[in-house]
């Protein structure tokens, strides 16, 4: 039923904001500035799931987006005087869809193993790229980023402030990440999905199957570069480290520990990674490798992740018909 | 000028290293349709192994031999208990399992021997220079460049003149009739999986001397390998071979003429060639 | 038949694959309104004769001829739009999905939304609309909601036939339509392709001589790459040639 799902994810969502509307009441600034990260990696990994979970594309290259939208915010804030923040994320934006469009049309030819091995390649050159042009980048050195207050009118945003940061991103991240939501019901969304399971029927049915994969493969490029731009607003900084290949994996790592099959998972992802890499930090340096045996235990015995384990566990203890499975939560779509 | 014949030599050195690693990575992709990213740390964790055991023995020619059969036994255990399993799910898994390994060995890798750059010493032997026509040169990077050439004969002889090579070129092309014939494929599989890894491993082991030794060397190798893989095309050995002699001499020169580009010179070679011919040199069209 | 009244004709289609012929020269004409059957052995290039006609493959020489226009080298998304349609021997749905959604698909493709970033599929109510009709024509409105892995096999064959109707074809290709199928769901198959194709243009491949006879203005036979004959079915039943090739052969 449309009605049963809209009311179900409109409950999770009402109780989910109220929850986060009062963490920074209830808890340390640190606790808060883990939350904003929390968020930002939570629309950076549902963006690669809708290239992965729902378009069923594998790339290893989404940093190069990210990164992107993290440095063109920085450059353009430390090059264009009194510009916003509003402007830094929208040149974010702009900048990931252009180099989205550009590169999907290059690789999108390509399938499977090819295409991942393509994204690899082309992350590491945009990462050797950020490294070696150092009057654009800063190199190594990375570019330092001031988060422009916003004026509104009668009161000024402090943006330096930890919450009013928290609250500014848990505002717009949050309706993007809605609206990411929101499009997996949307027609081309519907697209996407049907691309997936019967791609050769679609291209019958009068569907342009490359141009959708396009148009798909641009619009999460420039999720991620938001979620990227926000990621320099955050740590109010930009280093190569957000253009890596370690931030692919990190992602890859988020969207599937918390599961592909749910437009949910990933977000779930993010939280568990974001909290568990900073509790393991603290008690070991070799924290990554336990990140990669949970990995590999999940793709060798639980590949549907967290939300796929919570499903089965819900299916379990007879809460009716809940089917865990993307496509089957759409109702009759 | 006779660094010219230098540089040709370096070039050449760095392209029997890279078609050591990518020729065992385009014939697990041609037959099994399975990108093994963590072919490169198996290049790696040879390289380790190498330097272990030349801190215990200080014997390289011990090293040469015994570092690729540990590596074979690897490759045959990934392939049999991790590889096969998740075959079931689908080509998505399989890519994340590789992905997740090579992640897995790297980080273990940096604990168990650190994060930070290792000297390996050979030993005197290999060390030195020779006289060539009016230059000297290192003997070591001639050492490289014969192993190679060794490999790289003993493989298209196997593969060419003998029955278990046929079995291999058949088993790229059509497993299916193989099958039929009675073969146990999935051995064949595992075989050639992990020969793949322990030709990985042997060139990780005669790389470590020359370049460093570092927990990054696998992420070095693996992009240009897939690089090699791109241009020369997906299953075909002749294209890795001639890939890696282009790619060797980019790196050469390109790092004499021009050092800030030379890196994007190569990924421009993959993209030119991605818009020219997208299955590569010797590719089949998609 | 006037050969210039006809909607799609193909001249001199040849194709091989990598130097197997499959087929050698085929050429007929199909009228519009017209329910052209083709038959043939197994083997005789009939499913590649679809795929090329809708688009999956191009010939290696002749060309394709719909209403006047050369439509040899479109792909299959342009030939949809054309209003050219296409059924699949082996069933060829969505799995995962509904009913509904299977015959969505090509309905809003119709209606033209396909990739809007900001409507969803049901926010123009003429889809609903129409996916519940062509569901009541091929007789799978009880089965609305179901995913179409939980089908019977006559009903995916209806399903099969159902999403080819979706995007309101003028030329309709049905492939075996009804392969695998008892006496009973066939006649009722037979029932339901003709209600189906008032109106509309039909080419259709079968096996089952009764489907062909009952159905069929037209007939085609298709031999090792080439028409045999073409005509009445009458004279088809009574051609020397078509008997000695294949009608004998049962």
């Amino acid at each position: 039923m449309i009605g049963r799902t809209y009311t179900n994810v409109g409950l999770w969502g009402i109780f989910l904001f109220v929850v986060a509307v009062i963490i920074p009441l209830w808890f340390p600034p640190y606790q808060v500035t883990l939350v904003t990260e929390v968020i930002v990696f939570a629309l950076y990994a549902v963006s690669y799931n809708l290239l992965l979970g729902y378009a069923g594309l594998l790339s290893f290259g989404h940093a190069l987006f990210f990164g992107t939208g993290a440095y063109a915010a920085a450059v353009a804030l430390n090059h264009i005087p009194g510009l916003s923040i509003f402007g830094a994320v929208v040149i974010a934006v702009i900048v990931t869809t252009v180099t989205g469009f550009v590169l999907g049309g290059l690789l999108l030819r390509h399938k499977g193993a090819y295409f991942a091995l393509l994204t690899l390649a082309f992350n590491a050159l945009f990462y050797a790229v950020a490294t070696k042009w150092y009057s654009v980048t800063g190199g190594d050195d990375g570019l330092s980023v001031t988060r422009p207050d916003i004026s509104l009118g009668i009161v000024d945003l402090n943006m330096s402030d930890i919450t009013i940061f928290y609250y500014f991103t848990l505002i717009v991240v949050g309706l993007v990440i809605l609206f990411s939501w929101y499009f997996t019901r949307t027609a081309m969304g519907r697209t996407v999905l049907l691309m997936r399971e019967n791609e050769e029927r679609m291209k019958f049915l009068g569907y342009n199957t490359n141009l959708s994969r396009l148009i798909l493969f641009t619009f999460t490029g420039a999720l991620a570069g938001f979620a990227g731009a926000f990621y320099s607003l955050f740590f109010q900084f930009t280093s190569i480290s957000a253009i890596s290949i370690d931030m692919t994996t990190t992602v890859l790592l988020m969207t599937f520990i918390g599961g592909t099959g749910s437009f949910t998972g990933p977000i779930l992802g993010a939280l568990v990674f974001t909290y568990l890499q900073d509790f393991l930090s603290d008690i070991t340096d070799r924290w990554p490798i336990i990140m990669g045996l949970i990995f590999i235990l999940m793709v060798l015995y639980v590949p549907g992740g967290l939300s796929g384990m919570l499903s089965s566990l819900k299916k379990r203890f007879g809460r009716g018909n809940y089917m865990g499975n993307h496509v089957e939560m759409e109702g009759q779509g | 000028m006779s660094t010219i014949p230098v540089f040709v030599l370096h070039g050449l050195a760095y392209a029997s290293l890279l078609f050591l690693v990518s020729s065992g990575l385009t014939l697990v992709f041609g037959m099994m349709n399975v990108l093994n990213f963590a072919h490169a740390a198996f290049y790696m964790v040879g390289a380790y192994f190498s330097y272990s055991i030349l801190q215990a023995t200080g014997n390289f020619w011990l090293s040469l031999i015994v570092c690729p059969l540990l590596l074979f036994c690897i490759g045959a255990l990934v392939e049999r208990f991790l590889l096969r399993r998740v075959h079931a799910f689908g080509h998505v898994h399989e890519l994340l399992l590789t992905f997740g390994l090579a992640y897995i060995m790297t980080e273990l890798v940096k604990w168990i021997w650190g994060n930070y750059p290792l000297s390996v010493s050979i030993g005197s032997f290999l060390t030195g220079q020779v006289q060539l026509m009016g230059f000297t040169y290192p003997i070591y990077r001639l050492f490289i460049i014969f192993c190679a050439m060794m490999v790289g004969l003993l493989m298209s002889l196997t593969i060419y003149k003998t029955r278990v090579g046929i079995i291999v070129r058949a088993a790229v092309n059509d497993s299916e009739m193989l099958n039929a014939l009675g073969i146990n494929i999935p051995r064949v599989f595992m075989n050639v999986f992990a020969a793949g890894a322990a030709l990985s491993g042997f060139a990780g082991v005669i790389a470590g001397p020359l370049l460093t030794t570092y927990p990054g060397m696998a992420g070095d190798i693996l992009i240009d390998a897939f690089v090699v893989i791109v241009i020369g095309g997906f299953g075909s050995l002749g294209g890795a071979l001639l890939a890696s002699l282009i790619i060797g001499q980019l790196q050469s020169f390109g790092a004499l003429l021009i050092p800030k580009l030379s890196l994007a010179l190569i990924y421009m070679l993959m993209a030119a060639v991605l818009i020219i011919k997208p299955s590569g040199l010797f590719g089949e069209e998609q | 038949m006037d050969p210039s009244r006809g909607i799609l004709k193909m001249q001199d289609i040849y194709k091989d694959f990598s130097g197997l012929e499959v087929l050698t020269g085929v050429s007929f004409t199909v009228a519009e309104n017209e329910r052209h059957a083709v038959i043939g052995p197994n083997g005789a290039g009939k499913t590649t004769l679809f795929n090329i006609i809708s688009g999956k493959y191009k010939p290696s020489a002749g060309s394709i001829i719909f209403r006047g226009e050369d439509v040899t080298k479109k792909p299959p998304h342009i030939l949809s739009h054309l209003r050219i349609s296409r059924s699949f021997q082996i069933t060829n749905v969505f799995q995962e999905l509904t009913v509904y959604e299977n015959i969505r698909a090509g309905v809003r493709c119709r209606l033209g939304l396909r990739y809007h970033f900001f409507k969803t599929p049901d926010s123009m109510p003429e889809i609903r609309q129409k996916t519940e009709e062509i569901l009541d024509q091929v007789g799978l409105t009880d089965v609305i909601n179901e995913p179409a892995s939980a089908l019977s096999y006559g009903q995916q064959r209806a399903l099969e036939i159902g999403i080819t109707l979706s995007t309101e074809p003028e030329l309709i290709l049905l492939d075996e339509p009804t392969a695998g199928m008892t006496r009973e769901e066939t006649n009722e198959a037979i029932r339901m392709i003709d209600r189906v194709t008032q109106g509309r243009t039909l080419v259709i491949i079968e096996h089952d001589m009764e489907v062909v006879f009952s159905l069929s203005d037209t007939i085609s036979v298709l031999h090792y790459g080439t028409i045999l004959a073409s005509g009445i079915p009458d004279d088809i039943r009574n051609d020397q040639r078509v008997k000695d090739a294949y009608l004998g052969e049962e």
